[in-house]
Order: C-alpha cells, then structure tokens, then sequence
C-alpha cells in the first residue's frame, strides 16, 4: 500500500445535455492480488460519472448566483477542481468547457504501483486540484480536434430542451479513444503537460 | 456508535443533580443492581418546594440541559454546560470503594478498597489486569442541591456527601418569596446559614429571590449556573491534578487481592498510564478543554497501541479485544475532540491513520483482515465517523451551504492533501459504511459450512480453528454471522439501513443522481429480502423520471428498469411490467440473455385476470418506435389536400418479435382531421422484413358518433355530436429494425396552422391492452420525406411537421363592367360590376364597397334585383358594408352598379369591392373574393387668360345730375352704379386634356367676386355654335369676353379688382346631349379698375372711297390714331403730347401740344396718319409727358393695336385687302 500512487481510473466526456459522450475506464492495481484490474464495473463508473452531474449542477446554480464569492475564476477557466471524493480511494475532478460539455476524471488515489526512480511518498501522498489540470487541457485538445474533423457530426440536437439527451449519439472516433487511453495512462501526479 | 458500550462515548459535562424543585423522581441512576444494593442514599427530609417560581426555575435549569445537544464546540451563549438530572428528595450515589469478594476469608490485614472500577478491585470486570471499564465515565460526579432553609438540613446533606467520599460539590440555592430588595432583612439569617454549614457564598450558596419576572429569574438561573460551573471545573481540575499524581509516581499499585486464578499477571506501569491518561482526558473534556484532552488520549493511544501494551497482549486473549475497543474509544474521542476544535482534515487523517494502524495489528498478530469481521469493524469505523459528523453538525455542511466538503484547516491547505481528508458530509460515509458491510457479507458466505455449524455440532478442531481464523471483534461467531440452518446477521438489512441513511444525506443536499444510485443499492438488498412493495414504493417513482433516461444513461435506465421489473413481476404490477417491457425492447440497451422480448409475453406467469389497459407515452418513457408524422409542403390551400407521410421507426433487438399494432392514431391541431389506421391482415405467409417499407394508403371519411368514438369520456363531452375521422386499414406490423412509412393525402380542412400534435399506438395482446402515444419525433433534427427511390429527401423546413393551411381560394370572380380607360371631374362616374359564381354550389353574397383617396366622392350602390344604398358621408373612407345580394346560383351572376357623384378636383381614388360570401353547400366556410380599382380623376380642361384694356364708351360726368347721390332714398337705389367704368376684354385659352373628343355645350365667363365696391358685367364676344363646338384632344381655343366695370359711386377712385370664374359645359361625344358637366375654372384676380391716368390708343380706318375707284391712285386710306387720356384721380393734369414725322406714314394734327385734363375727365386726341407703306405695322413715334412729374406714360393700345417695349404700333393693311384689314388685325 506504501508505494502506490494515484492514477486516473475513469475519464468520462458529459454532453451539455448531461447525454455521457464517451467514457474510458483505466485498471487500476489492486495491492491484495497485485493485477491491475478495473475497482468498479462500467455500471458503476456510469453511476458515479452521472453522480458528478448533481455537483456540476449545484456548482453552477451557486456561482450564478453574485454571492458567490471566487467563483468567478472558476467559472472562466471552467475548471472545478475536486468535486468530491467517493471514497478514500476515489475521488472525481471536473471541468467543463465553456459549451457546457463537461469532463470528468475519477482519480484513484492508490491506483498504480508507484516505480521505485519515480518520487512516490508514503501512501498518504495527496493531490493538489490544479495536478489534474494538464488532463482537462489535453482533453479539452482531444475534443477540440475530434469536433474540427467535419465529418464528425456531434449529433446533439439543436435545441437543448430537456430530454434532448436521449437521441444524441456517443462519441466512436477510435483516434479520440486512443487519445482518452492515452491521456489516462500517462497522466500522474506532477505531469505538467500531457 | 451504538455498538459501543453506553456512556463510553457520551459527551462529557458535568453532571447537575437538581433535588427539592418539583416531585418528580426520576429514573434511578445507578442500573447495576450491586451497586445500587451499596450505594450511599444522600437525603433531604424537606419536602420539595412546589411553587410556580419553583417550577419556573425548574424548567430554566432543565433547559440548560445539554445532553440532547448536538457537541457545539463554538458560538456558545453560555459559559456552561451540565447534563442535568432532576430528582426528588433523595439522591443515590455509587459505592465509593468495591466491595470484597463474599467468600473472602476474614481479613488477615486492612485491605485498601478501591473504587468498584478499578482493576485493582477483586469484583471488577478487570480485575486483574484489565486496563479500563466503560462504565467508569458515568459515574456521578457533582450532585447540586437546591434546598430551602434549614441549615441542620444542610449539614445533613453536606455531611452524607462528605462521608460518601465523593468529592462532589455541593450548592445550595435559597429560595425566598421576597423581592430582590427585601433580601436584606434575611442577611442575618442567612449569614447564620452560611457560617453554621460552611457554605461560600460565592460559590456553594446562593439566595434566589423568586419574586421576579421571568426573565430576570432566568438571569438568575444563568448566574447561579454559571458559578456552580465554576466549581465544577475546578473540582475536575482536581480530579484531573490527582490523575496526574498517581500517573507521577510511576509504580504500578497493588491489587486489593493478588489474583490467584488463572494468570498471575497484572496490569504493567504502561497499562496504568494508559488509564491515567484516558483518565485525565476524559477529566479535561469534562472542563470543555479539547486540546487538553486531545493532547491525553493520544499519548493514551499510543501508550496503548505501543510495544508494551497490546503488542503483549495475545490475540486469543479477551483482552486482546478489549484493548482494541478501548483503542477504538480513545480514538472517536479524540476524534471528536479534533472535530470539536474544528480540525477536520486532522480527523480524517486521525481516522485514516487509525483505521491503518488497527488493521496493521489485525494483520500481525490478530486473524487477518479478509474475513468478515474486519469489514464488519471497518464498516462500523466508518459509521462512527458518519455520527460524529453529524452531532458536531458543522455549518460548512449544513445540507442549505450546498457544498460537498469541508475545506480543510488553514495550516494544512497548503499540503497536498487526499481527497478524501477534506471532510464530507456524512452520507458519503455512511456509503463507504454499506460498500464495506456489502464486503463483510461477501466474506460471511464465504465461510465453509463447517464453520458455520452451531458449535455443539462441530469439532474440536474445527472449532480450535475457528478461533484463530475469524476475528470476532465486536461481530458474532461464524456460525452466528451466517449459519448453516436459520437466519444470521440480516447483511441485507444491515446495508439497507446504512444506504438509506446515506441516501437522506445525498438528498438533502439535492445530489439526486447518487441518491438513485443509492436507491439502486438499496433495491438489491430489498431484492435479497424479498421486500419487493418496498422496492416498488422506492423505485418505481424514480424511475417514472430518472433524469438518465432523457439524459441517455442507457447503462443506468437499464440496470434500474431490471430491477424493477423483478420487484413488478413479483408483486404483480402488470402496467409496470408491461411499460418497462416495452422500453426494454430498445436496442440501446443491451441484450438481456434468453430473454424473449416479445412484448405479448409480458404478462406471461403472472395471473392475468381482468387485461388490464395500459396507457403509457413518451414523456415518462422512451421507446423503441419513434414515430415522424411530416407534411410535404409547408403550405396548402383548404379544400385540397396535402400528401403525408407518417413513419414508424423500431429500434427494437433483431431478433424481437414484430410488433403487431390494433391502431395508429394520430391526433392533430388546427383544421385537421384525426386520422386513424386500422390493422388488417393481408400479409399471410410472407413475412418480408424489408428495412424500408412504404405504404400509400387512402383515407376515407368516417363519421363516428361520439358515444363509441372516444372510449374516454373527456372528449365526447367536449364534442357531443358525431365526429368525422379519417381512416384508413392495412397491415400494421412492424418488423425489428423496420421503418414503416404511411404515406396518405390529408385534406385540409380550415384556414391556419396544423399539426399533428401525437401518435398514438395501440395493441393488444390476449393479456392486456397497451397504447403508447409519443410526440412527432422532436429528438430528431432534420426529418425525410421516404420515397421508393433511394434518394431521401431531407426538409429544410424549421418545422416540416405543421402545414399552413391557406385559406380556400375564392371561386367568384368580380369583374368590372365598362370601366373607361380615363375619368374626368365634374362628371358623375358610373360603374358596372358582375360577380360571377363559378363555385360548384349557390352561393350566399354580401358585399362591402369601400372608396379610398382623397376627396372621395358619396356613391350609389345599386344592386340589380334589390335595394340601392347610398353612402355615408362625412368620413375620409367611405364604406358600405354588407351589401346583401341575392343568392348567386352557380354559374350565373349578379351585378352591381356603383355611381359616384362628381368629383372636384382631379384625384387618385381607390375602390375595393369585397365579396363575402358562404356556399350553400357548406355554410360554415366564409371565402372571402376581393377586386381592386384605381380610379384616376383627371381634369379635363385648362386654361389661360389675359386682361386687355379697352376704351369704354362711357365717360361718368360729374356734371350729369343722375350722378347725384340722394342721400335719402340711398338705400333703395344703391343698384344703380355711377362710379368710374372701364372696359377691358378677357381672352381666355383653353385646352382639352381628355383623351377623347369632348363637346362643349357652352362656355361663360362669371365674376364670382369683387373687391371694393365694383359691378362686372361680362358677355361673350361672340356665340358658341348651337349644338356645341367638338374639342379634339389637345386642341387650344381662345375665346374672348367682355367686361364692364363700374364703380358704385364716383367718389369713390381707389383701384378694384375682381375674380373671375370660367365654367366650360361639356360632355364626352359618347355621352348622350342630356348630359351636361360644368368645369369650373377660376381665373386669377384682375384689376378691373385702376385709379392711375392712363394713354389709350384707339386705331380706325377711314373707308377709302377711291378705293374700288382706282386701286393704282395713290393711297388714299386714312387711319386715325385716337390717343385718349383718362385722369380718374383728382387732380388737374397737364400732359405734354409730342410726335415725331416718320418715313412710314405723313400724319396731320398736333405735333406737340399740351393737353390739360381735369380730374374725372378724359380727354382724346385725334392724329390722322397716312401710311405710306403698305401691310406693315407702322409705328407712331408719340410721346405722352406728364407736364409736372416729367414722366413719360406708356401708351396703352386697344383693339386692333400692339405694343412692344418702343411704343405702339399700328397696323397698315395691304393695299388689295382694304376692309379686310380691320379683320386681320382683330385676329392677331
């Protein structure tokens, strides 16, 4: 348990209808077995994805309303930092464009076996929010990229009436999910730039 | 929490036992019998005060009761806090020292007793070696007396409490029925009081005046409250001082009896200092000083958890489980004490770090942490903290703040911190609680059956074997956990409760996704019960609107819908079987294995008794059929009709059972019809699923009475008379996958927008009746239009699902009858117009006629075979409204005859005729046909004029007696004018503009005005032939008038003028000769008068006598050149008349003369000139001079004369014309 570090285990892409776009689930290391392995089933990664959903709505219902204090940067720069954590293994981070999709990334605290080069402290070594910020950005780039491509078709309808959700198409660019796999894989603490 | 012993965890305050208010004894304190059987009895013999006061101050003090309040460690008003018991008069305090074991041979030497507590004590649970009883925090500590008077009472009481050996406190309160201020007259007996019991009055007696308000006794209350708070604290700082003493002597103190059974070993130094630690912090907290005791339990905690103590201690032992639950203690104290002083992240790491290290020993030296009972502690660890957080009741997460988290201490948010250390609200524990009890469930069925054996069935070794492989902390045996035979630990109940106690956080806190995720978890364990109403009343209305649904969590819809399904299916709720069936049936989710998706078979295995009738729809529902209805025009007129195309679309798994439909009904908005598709079997054997099949489809009007229409009642109240549907049969199968496209022509009924608003569906199977109504599909952006090519069409239409019904294009026509291609003013204009009906039926008009324009005449209607209407007048626009006509039957017409009245000055006009009108067949459709006129007005004529002076043959004469004025019959002859007269000739030019040839019946020339007292008289120069003159187009006519104005009176000489008015009588040549319209033109104003001298020069021509005689003679024609001099002033003039000789003409008369003329006189001048050219104009070089002014007049010519700017000139005929000459000169 001494030498593991955190790693994301779970990076969901939220439509702006809350419609889930895409979501990529990461093994993690399991320190009674030593496999990697995923902690929750797919279900449960949905569950939690779309639990991030009440955060991301309350967050967004306090910043609009003027009182909020410092909510302004985050509102600008989209980032929302920790959402919450759901157990003391995992917790979610989000960040949401200024088009209302959202990205989360469900980080586990202990999921991966840290190398011995690597600086991985005791087992209690935390994470600062802005650490998960070079994942949003490469994201955030992925997303970008996937959306100049003009034979993707974001298939959200135009509209945005409640229930819109349901008819919109996920995404199934394989270069998007490469980059998601790769993203995930090669973040962990202290990655600048991904 | 609960699962520790009781008052182990208790907040500590100090304890207030309040005796002699009220009767009411309550609840013995002392549970344990042995202990009450010894217990000291402190007694009042006074009875209790009973007064209002009495029971006022009782309540105060009751409610400074803080055992029910949540731990605040801040923002407290009030200094104090007790747990506060209220009894009679008589109070038990606990043995103060253990009592000797009864078989206990008489005493060799004086035994030092020790309290009941302590393992010192051969009758204590811990004797001999064990480290700390639980009921130790609750003993008694500070019994508070509130007593009346007699001060041998209180020595009674002081001195029972004394001999108890209990350093309890004693306080008392006096009452006195006085007022404040008369408290002095008892100062003596009080003072008695007071020095015969040693009381101080400061802190242990205290005099309460109870004849005060309320609020002044609560201020009272508080301040006795307070003090006595006081000295609770320093009666535990010196319980706490002593526990230090004892720690500080470093040996470890003999047990009243070395023990002789079993072990021999006693409790280690290391041990006793864990107790005296544990103890002083408990002592601190009860002084409300955490850090003090935080500082305590952890030096307790790990003194405890250190080498010596538990380390040493085996895991067989019982003991081993004891230190662990004193481990556990003293950790949630400290917790609580690092929560108390707000530290939040600290107990999350304090948490953390116990929960690793207990699990780091479990792992050692205990049974290991896979097996059920770690989890079950783990579960119970997080429990606790999840009870801790919510009696500390933080603001920060409160469920209004809205927020998650706590965020962590100032000093440590600069760390990196976990996640999981910012503490959250209680919830999110409560859930780590059920994940870990959902572990400890997984490890209890995993215990093999020998184990779980009652233990007089199982062996020796296995039950040796048991002992070490099950950790039994606070967790039953294995066969108990999960027994062979018989129910154990209800797992399921246990992780329902924690779920449901974490789902009320969530929803607190509005996080309504992870509450249904949590409802989901509650579900299975209801599952596992069997509890399925429970899971229905749960669930059912979260999934009726899940927001994953219409979010598309298909995942999530579908976990959801199973489990609901299962509990429906055992409860037998057929409607929600059949309505989750049905969204099953989408290919979105995935593909349940041996599952028949066949929506008939829903009900199967269930007892179908009555088919229920089932009515779902889209908004609480997706499903596999998404239904298009799309017009494809966006526009069509009513009466026609518009193709349609209603497509179904299935998504439903490959291998499903096609759906077989009763009925397709599409309900619709506006001037639609509802149209309904009936199945009809004409597919037998074929079953061809193509992917795409088109249908064109006819529909038929089928009128329905309203009764069997609507099988629900709320239509056929709104439409009780029968109602026309449209309906059309075929096959109504839908293969999985299919797109089922009806294409058909709607008619279009009424003007406005229509739309098919839903599609409703409806089967049946033997076992129940579905109808599924759904929108048109909105999801989808872009609709199409099917067709059997392969080409689709895609709409760019906003929204191809309406259709704009036009109006129904009128079929009568208005045509004007002779309209003119030009109208004039003055002249009344008649129109003619026929409404032709070229509609099937008769038709019912009326007509509105509307003038529009400015100076619009009134009008006639006159409508052939009826009434004649005039219009109004008055108003700008001029309207008749509702012209009733007859009935124009088909295909005839009906006409109207419009006349307007003669217009006044050219102008554009605007005639509307509208017809309104209903067909006979049809009455309730108005068609509205509309013609438009433009009318130009135009003047037919205009004109020029000139003024010409000419001579008058009068002369008024002042000498004339007529001319004379009698004043006295003035009134009766004023007719007569006698003034001034001239004689002018008004030339008028004239000009047609028509377009056609007009005749002009006549022409006059009316003064219509005068100004300053003059009479006109005009008169045609000459006749206008009889029967008119013709007047081709842009042809000029001059014609000249005559005019005499005069003066009314001689005196009066100023100048006058006049305006004149030219009217022209005509009519079109097409016109019949009754016809006369009169153009009025108006002249601009003339002088008619002037008062100004003035030269005027008269020609005429002598009649040559020689002039048939001998044309070759010399010329022998004369002219005489008149020069006439008017002075209508009043003064005497004198005019000097010079001619010059001419080479043109020999003149005889004056060659330079001077003319005087008197005022109102006129005086002329004849030269006789003899050209001496011929046909030439001649020019008289004469100059009339003003004698006084020096000023030269201008000679005016007259008839037969003109002028330039050099003078007159006169005209000589040509030698052969003679007479004729005088003609040519009036022409020109």
């Amino acid at each position: 348990m001494a030498n593991t570090i955190p790693s994301i285990v779970c990076l969901g892409i939220i439509g702006r209808n809350n419609n889930p776009l895409h979501i990529t689930i990461f093994p993690s290391y399991d320190t009674t077995t030593q496999t990697y392995a995923p902690v929750r089933t797919p279900l449960q990664f949905s569950l939690l994805l779309s639990g991030t959903l009440d955060i991301f709505e309350a967050r967004s219902r306090h910043l609009a309303n003027p009182g909020g204090a410092g909510g302004g940067s985050m509102l600008l720069s989209g980032d929302f930092g920790l959402l919450h954590a759901i157990d003391d293994r995992l917790a979610a981070y989000g960040f949401e464009t200024n088009t209302g999709v959202k990205f989360v990334a469900v980080v586990d605290m202990r999921g991966r076996l840290a190398k011995n080069n690597t600086a991985a402290g005791r087992g209690g070594v935390g994470l600062r929010d802005n650490e998960l910020k070079p994942v949003f950005r490469a994201v955030q780039t992925a997303y970008v990229r996937l959306l100049q491509n003009p034979f993707y078709e974001p298939g959200e309808p135009v509209g945005g009436k409640p229930g819109a959700g349901a008819g919109a198409k996920r995404i199934t660019s394989r270069k998007f999910r490469d980059e998601m796999r790769r993203i995930g894989e090669a973040w962990a603490p202290g990655i600048t730039a991904l | 929490m609960e699962a520790y012993p009781p008052g182990s965890l208790d907040h500590n305050v100090p304890f207030l036992v309040v005796s002699g208010l009220g009767t009411n004894t309550a609840k013995p304190l002392l549970a344990d019998p042995e202990l009450r059987e010894r217990g000291i009895l402190v007694r009042s013999e006074l009875s209790a005060v009973d007064t209002r006061e009495a029971k006022i101050i009782l309540r105060l003090i009751q409610e400074a009761d803080a055992t029910s309040l949540p731990w605040e460690p801040r923002d407290n008003p009030k200094r104090y806090k007790f747990k506060i018991n209220t009894i009679g008069r008589e109070f038990l305090l606990p043995p103060r020292r253990a009592r000797l074991p009864d078989d206990l041979d008489a005493p060799s030497s004086a035994f030092v007793l020790h309290s009941p507590f302590s393992p010192l004590s051969p009758g204590s649970t811990l004797y001999p070696d064990g480290l700390i009883d639980t009921r130790l925090t609750s003993d008694p500590t500070l019994a508070t007396l509130h007593d009346n008077e007699l001060k041998t009472d209180i020595i009674a009481i002081k001195n029972a409490i004394g001999q108890s050996g209990y350093k309890s406190r004693l306080a008392v309160v006096i009452l006195s029925d006085q007022s404040p201020s008369s408290v002095s007259q008892f100062q003596e007996r009080l003072e008695n009081i007071r020095r015969s019991t040693g009381l101080d009055p400061k802190a242990s007696l205290f005099v309460l005046p109870t004849r005060r308000t309320e609020a002044e006794l609560e201020t009272a209350v508080d301040n006795v409250l307070t003090a006595i708070f006081d000295q609770a604290i320093e009666y535990y700082r010196d319980l706490g001082r002593h526990t230090r003493k004892k720690r500080a002597r470093g040996v470890a103190p003999r047990p009243t009896i070395p023990p002789t059974s079993g072990t021999s070993h006693i409790l280690s130094l290391q041990g006793w200092n864990v107790r005296y630690d544990f103890k002083a912090a408990v002592f601190a907290e009860f002084r409300q000083e955490f850090d003090v005791a935080l500082r305590s339990y952890e030096q307790a905690y790990d003194t405890l958890l250190g080498t010596d103590v538990l380390e040493t201690i085996p895991a067989w032992n019982p003991r081993f489980n004891d230190a662990r639950l004193l481990a556990d203690i003293i950790a949630i104290r400290a917790l609580k004490c690092l929560l108390l002083s707000g530290q939040s992240t600290a107990a999350v790491r304090r948490w953390q770090l116990h929960n690793d290290r207990i699990c780091d020993i479990v792992d050692r030296k205990g049974h290991g942490t896979h097996n059920y009972g770690w989890k079950a502690w783990q579960a119970r660890w997080c429990a606790v903290m999840a009870n801790l957080i919510e009696k500390i009741n933080f603001p920060e997460l409160e469920p209004s703040s809205l927020s998650l988290f706590r965020p962590p201490e100032k000093n440590l948010s600069a760390e990196r911190l976990q996640p999981w250390e910012l503490l959250h609200h209680s919830g999110y524990w409560y859930r780590a609680a059920a994940r870990h009890l959902l572990d400890r469930r997984k490890l209890a069925h995993s215990i093999p059956e020998e184990d779980r054996k009652p233990p007089e069935e199982s062996t020796q070794a296995a039950m040796s074997r048991k002992t070490y492989a099950y950790d039994t902390y606070m967790c039953p045996e294995p066969n108990e956990e999960y027994p062979l035979e018989g129910p154990g630990i209800n797992h399921a109940q246990l992780i329902f409760d924690h779920l449901t106690l974490a789902r009320t956080e969530f929803q607190k806190r509005r996080q309504k996704r992870a509450s249904i995720e949590l409802a989901l978890d509650s579900c299975r364990e209801l599952e596992n019960m069997g509890k399925w109403q429970q899971i229905l009343e749960l669930l059912a209305p979260l999934w009726r609107d899940m927001s994953f649904r219409s979010e598309g969590w298909w995942d999530i819809t579908e976990e959801v819908s199973w489990v609901l399904r299962n509990a429906a299916f055992e409860a037998g709720q057929k409607e929600l079987i059949v309505a989750i069936d049905w969204e099953l049936m989408n290919k979105v989710f995935s593909r349940r294995l041996g599952w028949h998706y066949d929506i008939s078979k829903a009900l199967d295995g269930i007892n179908v008794v009555q088919p229920p009738v089932i009515n779902l729809d889209d908004e609480h529902l997706t499903s596999f059929i998404r239904a298009d209805f799309v017009f494809k025009h966006e526009e069509g007129k009513a009466g026609q009709t518009c193709p349609a195309q209603l497509s179904l679309i299935s998504n439903a798994f490959p291998d499903a059972a096609p759906i077989r439909l009763k009925s397709l009904i599409v309900h619709v908005e506006g001037g639609l019809r509802e149209i309904h598709l009936k199945h009809e079997k004409t597919r037998h054997q074929k079953q061809i699923n193509t992917t795409l099949e088109l249908a064109k489809v006819t529909l038929k009007e089928v009128e329905i009475s309203g009764d069997d229409a609507i099988s629900d009642g709320s239509e056929s109240d709104l439409q009780p008379d029968s109602l026309i549907i449209l309906e059309g049969t075929l096959d109504l199968t839908v293969f999985p996958g299919q797109t089922r496209v009806f294409e058909f022509n709607v008619p279009l009924r009424e003007s406005g927008d229509a739309k098919a608003t839903s599609v409703q569906l409806s089967l049946e199977s033997g076992a129940f009746s579905l109808t599924y109504s759904m929108q048109p599909d909105q999801t989808v952006s872009s609709s199409q239009w099917y067709s059997n090519s392969s080409s689709r069409r895609k709409f760019i239409r906003p929204d191809p699902r309406s259709v704009r019904i036009l109006p129904r294009p009128p079929k009568i026509e208005v045509k004007a009858l002779r309209i003119l291609e030009q109208y004039y003013t003055n002249e009344a204009i008649e129109l003619g117009l026929s409404i032709m009906n070229k509609e099937d039926s008769d038709a019912t008009a009326k007509l509105d006629i509307t003038l529009r324009g400015g100076g619009a005449p009134s009008y006639q209607v006159q409508v052939a075979g009826g009434g004649k209407h005039s219009s109004p007048s008055g108003s700008d626009e001029r309207s008749l409204r509702g012209i009733h006509m007859n009935t124009i039957n088909a295909s005839e017409s009906g006409e109207v005859l419009i006349t307007l009245d003669p217009i006044e000055g050219p102008t554009i006009i605007d005639l509307s005729a509208k017809v309104s009108y209903y067909l006979v067949s049809d009455p309730s459709t108005p068609i509205i046909q509309e013609a438009l006129y433009h009318l130009n007005i135009v003047s037919p004529f205009e004109a020029s004029y000139d003024l010409l002076p000419r001579i008058h043959s009068e002369w008024p004469s002042l000498f004339n007696t007529e001319n004379i004025q009698n004043p006295s019959d003035g009134d009766t002859t004023i007719t007569q004018s006698r003034g001034l007269a001239q004689r002018w000739a008004v030339v008028t030019r004239y000009a047609s503009f028509a377009h056609e040839e007009v005749v002009i019946s006549d022409i006059e020339l009316e003064p219509i005005a005068t100004q300053g007292n003059v009479t006109c008289i005009t008169s045609k120069a000459e006749a206008l032939p009889a029967d008119g003159q013709i007047l081709s187009p842009k042809m000029i006519e001059e014609k000249y008038f005559d005019l005499v104005s005069q003066k009314s009176s001689l005196d009066d000489r100023s100048p006058a003028t006049a305006d004149l008015a030219f009217i022209i009588k005509w009519r079109r040549i097409s016109a019949p000769d009754t016809v006369v319209n009169i153009t009025t033109l108006l002249l601009p104003r003339f002088y008619v008068i002037v008062s100004e001298p003035r030269v005027l020069a008269t020609v005429s021509y002598s009649s040559s006598p020689s002039s048939s005689t001998s044309p070759t003679t010399s010329p022998s024609q004369l002219l005489f050149l008149d020069i006439t001099i008017e002075n209508p002033s009043s003064h005497f003039l004198t005019f000097g008349l010079t001619m010059e000789p001419s080479d043109e003409f020999a003149f005889s008369g004056a060659k330079a003369t001077t003319v005087n003329v008197l005022p109102m006189a006129r005086r002329s001048i004849t030269y006789r000139l003899l050209p001496l050219v011929r046909g030439t104009w001649v020019r008289p070089t004469l100059v009339v001079r003003d004698k006084y002014f020096q000023k030269v007049l201008k000679i005016i010519p007259t008839e037969g004369m003109k002028s330039d700017k050099d003078g007159v000139l006169l005209w000589v005929p040509p030698e052969d014309e003679g007479d004729d000459g005088n003609e040519a000169v009036v022409r020109s």
